[in-house]
Order: C-alpha cells, then structure tokens, then sequence
C-alpha cells in the first residue's frame, strides 16, 4: 500500500529532527521506495550507509533503486585506473553487486602507492590506534577501556582519580581516612562529549562490570511496572558486584518530582531514591554512576550525600581529545594529508558530535565530488576545513542555560567548575 | 500494529521529560503503522508543539479531528500551535469548539482563556479564566493563567493574589514567578522585578525568557537614566541666558547633575540582589551600552562647554547649537541601545497541553 503524503511528511520531519537515527531513515527509505519516489530514497540510504557504512538491509535497499540513481557506477568504482576506497560509502555499497571484483587484492596493490593518511604530528599509524579506542567514547560500545583510553581530558581524569577512583582502588587508605564510599558520581556537561565513554572507562579501571542504563531502557521502566523495574535492575547490579551500574540521561530517570505530572514517573524516582539508599546501606562492589546534560533538572533528592552527592563536569574536548576523534571517525574513511593537530585547533569548542557531524560533511563532499567527476577521490584537509566552516559548535543552547544556571542557580556553589569555566570562555 | 498502546504510553513517558525529538521520531514509526489512530496523531501534534514546530502540530492535530471529531484534545492542540503562529481567530474558534465538546474540563476553559487573551481580548479570557477556576481550583496553571488576564485587564492587585495562589500550589511555578515580576514593574519597583526574574530563572535555568527579562530591565533602567540625565542637562543649558549666572556655578551645575544621576543609577542598582549587579557590570560593559553611556555624557559635556565658554553677547546665538547637540546626543544614545528599551517583556504560555 502506498504510504500517505502526511505520514511521509512527518517522518521526513522526524527524521531532520533525529538525522543519526539509522532505523527510522531505513523506514522513511521503504516507506519512499513504496511511494515511487526513489531518488529521496537513495539520498536517504546514502546517509544510512554514511552513518553505518555494513547496513546489510540499506545495502539490500540499495539493490534495487541504486541501479537508477546516479551513484557511482560499480565498473567505474572498481576501475584498476582509480585508488580503492575500501569504506566510502558509495564504493562499499555497490561493492556488493560486483562479486567479481576483488577489493582485498586492490587494496594490497595500491597500497603502497596512496599517501600517507594523516600529516602533521608525529604519531605514527601504530600510534594512532590508541587514539582511535579513545575516540570511541563518542559512539560505540566497548569492554575493557581504561582512562588511558580517553586522549586529552586530563583535568577531567585527575579529578575522577582523586574524588572517585583513588578511594575505591584503596581500601586501607580508605579506612585508615575515615573515607566514606557512600554515594555515587554524577558526570554532567555538554552534550556529545563522552560522559559515557568516560564511566565506561571509570569501569575498567575498576575492573568491573558495567551495566549501562539508556534514556530508551528508562522510558521503557515507565512503561511497565516502573518500581519493580528498577528495582530489579539494582537487584541485577548487585548480583554482578563488582559492578559499575552507569544510569546515563539520569534527568530524564531522576527529574525534579515538581515537574513530573505523571504519577508513574513520580513512583519511579521515588523507587530510585530507595535503592540508592539501600545500596549506601550495603554497597559491596555496587558503584554508582550517572550522567545527565541537565544536572540542574535532577531531583536535588537525588544530590544529597550518599546518593549522587559527587558531581564531575565533563567540558567540552580539549586539543588532544579533539585529535583523538577525528582519528576515529576517520580511520575507516580514504582520507590523506590530514593534519591533526591543524584540525584540532580549527574546533576549539566543537563537541565530539560535531567533530563527527564535520567528518560526515567532509566525506559527504567527496562523495558528491566522486559523483559528478565518476571517479572516487580522497578525502582530503581542504574537505575537512570547509566542513568545519559549514558545520557550527551545536553546544550554544546548552551554554546558555549552564550561564543561567551559573548566574542564578549556584547558591551552594556546585556549579562553581562551570562558572570558572564560563568566565575563563568569557560567556559569563 | 499490536503493541500501539506501548509505544504511545513509551511516546507519552518521552513527551513527560520533554523530549519532543526522540517522542516525534518514534511517533513517525507509530502512525506509518496506525495512520487511523487519533490518540498517536494527538501525541505528534503535542510532540511538534513542544519542539516549536507549529506548522506540523496543526497538521497532526487536524488529522487527529478527521479520526475523531468528537475527541476535545486536538482542537486544545491545533489552539494552542495557533496562538503561537499569531493567527488569534482561529485558536480561539479551536478553543472554543473543544470548550463545545468538554465544557466541564477545566483545560478546555483555560485554552479558551489563553486564545483570548493573546487576541486581546480579556473580557472573554476572565470569563474563561473564571470557570476554569470554578472547576480545578488547584491548578496552580489555573491562578497563572488567571493572573495574567488580571494583568491584562489592570487589575494589579488581583492578579498578584492569583500568581501568589498558583505559588502556594507549585512553589516551582517560574511562570507564575515572571508574572510577579511584571508585576512588580508596573509598580515601577525594578529591584522587585528583578528579585523576581531571577527567581523564575533559578527555577528553570533552560527557559531563557526570564533572563531575558532581567536584561530587558536593566537596559530599560541605562535607557532611563540617560533619558533622565539629558533631559535635566537640556533644561540646565537656559540657566545662564536665565540667570546670567557666572561660568563656575553653571559647571558645577553641570557636575551635580551627572554626580547625581550616577547616584541614582546606582542607588537602583544597589536595591538589586547580587546576581543582577553582576548582569549590571555585564550590561555597561556590553558596546551599544558603553557607546550609549558615551554619546549622551560626551554630547551634553559639548553642548555645556558651548554654552559656558560663549561671550554673553553671543549666547542667544550659541544656546540654540547646544540644545540641538544635547537633543542629538541623546537620540543618538537611543539609537545605539537600539531599541532595547522598546522591547517588550517575555511571559511564559501555559505548558503544551497534556491529555
């Protein structure tokens, strides 16, 4: 059945709204395929492959309109006249549908005659990989990272040592202080740059398990029974001790009771704030960590001591960090002649979102590129400074609410890092 | 679908913590699937209303009456987007016909009253505002939303014991906090607003009306003293084509009266609480302010030399020169403020309805 008009219009809207929701993408792409309108559905495929370049259903999807649309024909992309560009997009998606090319052994062949990837700097590729499992912070799952992992961020580090860490990796010197482990850490700042890298880090530097808990999981709590949900998710966490059960967009979980009308949402913090206090009361191996970008909009319930009574700001990347993520994102790109450290001084407040969104836009202009003139090219500085020139820092609207907070809401003082932090940036 | 009602209770646990983005795309999945469910095209309106996507919230609130005319929500829905697209008629029409369907809910009275009120007119806003006090007297939205007819009708007295009320309900209540600010203004009591203003803003640092606000105030207090200040010193100029008063008295003249303006400005300013004076600090500092502050004292300091420094035989010809200077300095002074002092105050609409 053909979709309607205004269903395909409140997606297209849904889908500018959320743009790295890969499911919702591959729907609008059906529901335009079904429609006849194959051209948008290739766009819309193009940016799913862009965001998850393997997308086996895209890639199927892709099979059928692409032979239309005026993507990269696959003789030309596989012509031995042109350098492989093993995970371009466009290159990889019509990969499927000329089998009898191989890219391993094109690859092995112009190896040695494509230029270097990254310039400038003195890390080597080697090198480089570390880099590229810190980066990771900004998007992907991973077990076993340390805070070596995360590059730059060194005042953050030092702080999670010192408030979090160090107690906890010293039992005798914990005693011998009087130190109290009562309590968990709630990171908090910016959107997009790694709060949940760094409590999976904080994790393996534990050498815990980790229990991540997403803004879908709690919504999906309030749905059912929400007070026996969470309940048995703690349940879950102490069974696993030692274990580091991360609660990530905490606001939404633990917002302010004041502007909850849901009654559910309500009962649901309420549940929170028990088990927070029953694990203060029998906390072995059970430590709690919380993120939120709205520190502001959590019940203070939840901020007392012997609940999320440590808080850590986590800004926005600092110059090696920044140098880490766009080694990550484009590790799997054909890029060449990049300079680092030049690129991470062009984006000196950029999030770790943004950093990728630019990546995206680079690669985007090559890709158009590679469409008008029929032949793939790198991706090079010149791609990546213009996308930094069309791609703005997206934190402004958090800022201004972290002035006003700053300005208005920091009687206490707990905000007295943000404020330093704003003044030094002169926005306050 | 089979688990629509899920995935709407999921889309209405999202919207609660105001997450219209996630909300919208999820709806988008929902009503591909259920396009014939009005509850889900209801949620989207909401969903868009709360991402101040107008146009959409319409559309999605119409398809929504399409699926069920006699259902009151979408026509509160498609009102309230209305209000907020300037197109007063037709939210009150969309107000008044869920008010038709639901006379005895006390939000369909509160719709009525905010359409109303936006398309000035407050006689049809209390009347509403009325009975939807009658029916939810503990609705703290209720006395907010009762308090700004009040405001708008005058009545200053009232609507402070309204705003009061919804503060005693919810004592997070910024909305309630801002209209007390407005309040206090119509008073002329700018420290009381800004006490006010800033109380809001502690409540909801992420709602950016009420610094606005604050800023509005304090550029309004600069604007004023600098109004003040030319005004006395174009009224101080005839004082020696008047009095034929020696050049000293008349520059000391000239110092008392800057030395007592700057006393004034910051005597208000004292009055203000420590977060506001630091905003003052900001305010003066900011270009147009500083280039105001300039262009009023600098063009009245002309205007005083002109007239101090003439021969008396030629003040009549030079008197003329410096009124003109000191009427420019200060015109000019305004345009460099551009405009801020002409700004209106933000309030705050009742939150997108909720079912």
């Amino acid at each position: 059945m053909e979709p309607e008009p205004t269903v395909l219009d409140s997606l297209r809207k849904a889908v500018e709204a959320m743009p790295d929701d890969v499911p919702l993408r591959l729907h609008l792409a059906t529901m335009l395929l079904q429609a006849g309108q194959r051209d948008e559905a290739v766009r819309q495929l193009g940016a799913v492959l862009q965001r998850d370049p393997g997308n086996a259903q895209a890639l199927g999807l892709l099979q059928g309109p692409a032979a239309d649309s005026p993507v990269i024909s696959p003789e030309r992309a596989g012509s031995p006249a042109v350098p492989p560009v093993p995970h371009a997009t466009p290159a990889g998606a019509d990969a499927g549908k000329t089998p009898h090319y191989d890219w391993s052994q094109a690859e092995d062949e112009l190896r040695d005659v494509l230029p270097a990837m990254f310039v400038g700097g003195g890390e080597t590729e080697d090198s480089a990989s570390a880099g590229i499992d810190e980066a990771d912070a900004y998007d992907t799952e991973q077990a076993g990272l340390t805070l070596a992992d995360v590059a730059g961020m060194t005042e953050v580090k030092q702080r999670l040592e010192a408030a979090f860490l160090a107690p906890m990796r010293n039992p005798e010197l914990r005693r011998l202080y009087g130190k109290s482990l009562r309590g968990g850490l709630l990171l908090y700042g910016p959107p997009g740059c790694g709060k949940t890298f760094i409590a999976r880090a904080v994790a393996g530097e534990l050498g815990a398990r980790f229990i991540a808990v997403s803004f879908a999981d709690i919504i999906d709590m309030f749905v059912g029974q929400s007070e026996r949900n969470i309940h048995e998710l703690f349940e879950i966490a102490r069974r696993n001790a030692p274990c580091v059960l991360f609660l990530d967009e905490v606001d939404a979980i633990g917002q302010k009771r004041s502007q909850l009308r849901n009654t559910p949402m309500r009962s649901a913090v309420n549940q929170l704030l028990l088990e927070l206090d029953d694990i203060s009361g029998n906390n072995d191996g059970v430590f709690l960590l919380a993120a939120t970008n709205h520190p502001w909009d959590v019940d203070s319930a939840l901020r007392r001591p012997g609940r999320f009574d440590r808080t850590l700001l986590v800004l926005p990347p600092d110059a090696a960090a920044r140098e880490g993520v766009f080694r990550y994102h484009l590790k799997d790109r054909p890029v060449a002649g990049i300079d680092l450290a030049r690129l991470a001084g062009q984006t000196d407040g950029y999030s770790g979102a943004d950093i990728a969104h630019i990546c995206e836009t680079a690669a985007e202009r090559a890709l158009m590129d590679s469409v008008r003139l029929s032949e793939p090219r790198m991706i090079g500085l010149g791609d990546l400074e213009a996308a930094i020139g069309e791609v703005k820092p997206s934190l402004g609207a958090w800022f201004d609410t972290a002035r006003n907070v700053a300005l208005f809401a920091n009687e206490n003082g707990s905000y007295d890092d943000l404020a330093a932090y704003l003044r030094k940036r002169r926005i306050m | 679908m089979t688990e629509l009602p899920q995935e709407l209770a999921r889309a209405s646990a999202m919207l609660d913590v105001r997450r219209f983005d996630e909300a919208s795309a999820l709806l988008a999945r929902v009503v591909s699937a259920e396009p014939e469910s009005s509850r889900a095209w209801c949620l989207m309106a909401r969903a868009h209303l709360g991402a101040e996507r107008y146009t959409e919230a319409i559309s999605a609130a119409n398809r929504a009456v399409s699926l069920d005319p006699a259902d009151e929500w979408p026509h509160r829905l498609a009102s309230n987007a209305l209000v907020h697209l300037g197109n007063f008629p037709d939210a009150l029409r969309a107000a008044d016909e869920a008010r038709r369907l639901a006379p005895g809910y006390w939000q369909t009275h509160v719709c009525v009253a905010q359409a109303a009120l936006a398309g000035q007119r407050p006689g049809v806003a209390a009347e509403a505002a009325s009975r939807a006090r009658a029916l939810a007297p503990n609705e703290p939205d209720v006395h907010f939303l009762s308090g700004k007819v009040s405001l708008a009708r005058g009545q200053l007295a009232e609507a402070r014991e309204h705003q009061e009320q919804a503060l005693a309900l919810d004592p997070a209540h910024s909305g309630a906090m801002n209209e007390l600010g407005r309040i206090r203004l119509r008073r002329h009591d700018t420290a009381g607003a800004i006490r006010h203003f800033i109380s809001a803003a502690r409540a909801t640092p992420e709602e950016r009306i009420y610094s606005r606000n604050i800023d509005v105030v304090l550029l309004r207090t600069v604007s004023r003293t600098i109004y003040v200040f030319t005004l006395v010193a174009l009224i101080l100029i005839w004082i020696p084509a008047v009095t034929h008063l020696d050049r000293l008295p008349f520059v000391i003249a000239l110092g008392m009266t800057a030395g007592l303006t700057a006393a004034c400005f910051a005597w208000i300013v004292l009055r203000m609480p420590r977060e506001a004076r630091r905003l003052v600090r900001r305010t003066l500092r900011a270009p147009r302010v500083a280039a105001a502050l300039a262009l009023a004292s600098g063009g009245v300091a002309v205007a005083f030399g002109l007239v101090a420094f003439a021969p008396a035989a030629d003040l009549t010809g030079v008197l003329p020169v410096a009124v003109v200077i000191t009427v420019a300095a200060r015109l000019a002074a305004f345009a460099a403020l551009r405009g801020a002092a002409r700004k209106h105050l933000r309030v705050v609409p009742v939150c997108c309805p909720p079912r």
